[in-house]
């Protein structure tokens, strides 16, 4: 009570002197995901706190919603100054023009440093080399391990390259005990690209070039997954929450997923557990990786260019906090992960650390949905056997090429 | 009160209401498929003419036969699955046995679900390795090895299909109920001292006087089956590869998930025109129906 009481105080006191300093604080809107443990509420009420001159108001908005609210907004001029968007989304706006170009404010500030922030997400807030906006945080996919399984298989380590993913996939695939070999998700939405863009990766391939010998040939390992029952058919219609589901439940040996399963595995999973770099196509071959999360970007119709840019500073200043009060992983390779006092997660965070250096960002592109659609189409005609694996990936390629040349 | 302006008044007033909420969203909508639309347009009325740009497009996009295909397996097979259980069950609580009417109240619980609810129950229910239809049919032997009802391209338009019928049965049980007591019973008394069998009483009475409420039925499941939207994205969400994507869904796709909102539009004009077709050969054939 007292101490409520000495908060009003020096409140009142504040925002006397406030008013007496300035006629009318900015006030500055700001659309998020209520999503991260609050994280964005969090940050900004603080940054309200401490400025005087700011008045910060946070609007929640549902992750299916983010991006046609946001078109609406825009449309009708009535954007708010700042945002946090899906980094594949990101694009959409910044190519048009929609977002803030904040590359000289950027080279000036003594808080961002580009070269702090690992390559992959950094890459998702430039368009035409400028800078857009600032990675929010980050998260990537690695392979998950059950090593009670591997060790009753007679599996020391886990596999490295594609063939060995494959034949341990077939040593560990169990149908009498209901235990797949692996378990991962070929969605046919963003969650499938997700998955599937950094096979096509490894081998060599891009967003920009699906159908080369590399791509086919990650293709067919997935198929092979499925003819021969290694992995649930259902694989094409789980994500990827529930598929980790069924390796926590062990009825799947492997599955590939990110750092947002963690916890939970650590609580459900009733086995010993480990975490491993996705296997490239042959060893010491090309690493890479799916990139996930959100970038903050200031719009460009801002009519506070230079307070929302301060609470952007902000934000990146308080990056460290960002694992032990949000459980999100920075997007910058120089802030060490605190141990969380689990052996298995912290050796787990450390993998994926290693497999964000590869993370790789989807696009980007203005029209990244449209290139996704076209990607897990031609993964999942191919996986259900509809067209061959060279065909479907020509489709998307002539898709692709026409988004592209358009 | 002068009666005629009042009448006029109460016409305008329902003309405005229509025109208001129904007309000037569907001329908005046909306006939009012939014109280019991008993020800083969406908000305006005079954008860029595309003339038929949109359309060529649509027509031109790899799945496009595959989606139409799969509409007409839909609604054809929606509307024949709830109209001929729906007739079932409404003939067998017309028997009139004690509880009849209490049972076939609790029947109506399907109708008063929330599609997305449907959706996630049946999700549920047509899972792969953990489904219950799966786990019955394992256990009682039909099956060896689980089907994957969303996951089978061969299966997952049907799989679709199996919830909204047990969706709109419901309704259609209950208009045909209605129909099927509003029959006078000594029409049936008649019959029956003529010698008629059941099935020439179901013949020559019963259809004949349900026709107009079977034409109401059948045209009301048509518009309810082509807004079917929930289903589908709480079930398969349009996949494995397009195979249990429909015209609805793909119109909604292309608006809010590719934000590409003249295409959308154009899906959901031909939708429109398809529908207009179907309600105009559903009219004439009542009309000719009347006068035999």
């Amino acid at each position: 009570m007292k101490r409520t009481f000495a908060a009003l105080a020096v409140m009142c006191t504040v925002s006397t002197l406030a008013l007496a300093a300035q006629a009318e604080p900015v006030k500055l809107t700001i659309w998020g995901l209520d999503g991260d443990n609050g994280l964005i509420p969090t940050l900004a009420s603080e940054f309200d706190a401490q400025n005087d001159d700011v008045v910060v108001e946070f609007r929640a908005v549902a992750f299916d919603d983010l991006v046609n609210e946001t078109l609406k907004a825009v449309a009708t001029g009535n954007a708010p100054d700042m945002i946090s968007l899906d980094n594949p989304d990101f694009a959409l706006f910044s190519s048009r023009g929609a977002m803030l170009d904040i590359t000289d404010r950027v080279a000036a500030s003594s808080v961002i440093k580009p070269d702090q922030f690992y390559p992959g997400p950094w890459a998702s807030v430039m368009w035409d080399g400028k800078i857009y906006g600032v990675p929010k945080a980050t998260n990537t996919i690695a392979l998950f391990y059950n090593k009670d399984l591997f060790a009753k298989a007679g599996i020391t380590n886990p596999p490295e390259t594609w063939d060995e993913l494959l034949e341990d996939a077939r040593k560990l695939n169990d149908p009498a005990n209901n235990v797949y070999g692996l378990t991962w998700s070929a969605r046919g939405n963003e969650e499938g690209t997700f998955q599937f863009l950094p096979w096509i990766q490894m081998a060599g391939g891009s967003w920009k070039q699906v159908n080369g010998e590399g791509s086919v040939r990650a293709l067919d390992l997935w198929k092979t997954m499925l003819d021969e029952k290694l992995g649930s058919q259902d694989v094409l219609s789980q994500g990827q929450w529930d598929s980790t589901g069924t390796f926590n439940a062990g009825n799947a040996a492997m599955a590939i997923s990110g750092p947002w399963e963690i916890n939970r595995m650590a609580t459900d999973a009733k086995f010993d557990w480990g975490v491993a770099l996705l296997p490239t196509e042959t060893a010491g071959g090309i690493r890479s990786s799916a990139m996930g999360d959100f970038n903050w970007g200031i719009f460009a119709s801002t009519p506070h260019p230079d307070e929302s840019f301060r609470m952007l500073e902000y934000f990146v200043s308080q990056s460290d906090r960002l694992f032990p009060e949000f459980s999100n992983i920075p997007a910058r390779n120089d802030i060490p992960l605190p141990s969380t006092g689990d052996a298995r997660k912290d050796a787990a965070l450390k993998v994926f650390q290693e497999q964000l250096n590869y993370a790789q960002p989807r696009g980007p592109s203005p029209d990244w949905q449209k290139i996704s659609k076209a990607i897990y189409d031609a993964m999942q005609s191919a996986l259900t056997g509809q067209m061959s694996a060279q065909d479907a990936l020509n489709q998307a390629q002539t898709t692709i090429d026409g988004i592209l040349n358009g | 009160m002068d009666g005629i302006g009042f009448d006029i008044a109460l016409a305008t007033l329902s003309l405005a209401f229509l025109l208001a909420l129904a007309g000037v969203p569907l001329l908005y909508n046909v306006l939009m498929s012939f014109q280019q639309v991008d993020m800083f347009s969406l908000g305006s009325l005079i954008r860029p003419w595309a003339g038929l740009d949109n359309y060529r497009a649509i027509l031109a996009q790899p799945e496009f036969g595959l989606v139409m295909r799969n509409t007409a397996i839909f609604v054809i097979g929606s509307i024949t699955g709830q109209f001929v259980l729906g007739f079932g069950l409404a003939l067998y609580f017309n028997q009139n046995f004690p509880g009849s009417s209490t049972i076939r109240g609790l029947f109506l619980v399907s109708w008063v679900m929330p599609g997305l609810v449907v959706g996630a129950i049946w999700s549920f229910i047509l899972a792969g390795d953990f489904g219950v239809l799966n786990a019955l049919l394992q256990m009682t032997g039909i099956i060896d090895e689980p089907i994957f009802w969303k996951s089978n391209p061969a299966l997952s338009l049907y799989a679709v299909i199996i919830a909204n019928i047990w969706l709109g049965l419901a309704f259609n049980m209950l208009l045909l109920s209605v129909g099927l007591a509003s029959i006078p019973r000594d029409l049936y008394e008649a019959a029956e001292l003529d010698g008629a069998t059941r099935w020439q009483r179901f013949y020559t009475i019963t259809l004949p006087m349900m026709r107009s409420t079977i034409g109401a039925v059948l045209s009301l499941g048509l518009i309810g089956t082509m807004q079917q939207f929930d289903l589908f994205p709480a079930i398969t969400e349009g996949g494995p590869a397009n195979t249990s994507n429909v015209a609805q869904f793909w119109a909604w796709q292309m608006s809010f998930k590719l934000y590409d909102f003249a295409k959308g539009a154009t899906i959901s004009v031909m939708m429109l025109v398809l529908v207009l077709i179907a309600s105009v050969v559903y009219v004439r054939s009542t009309r000719s129906e009347v006068r035999g």
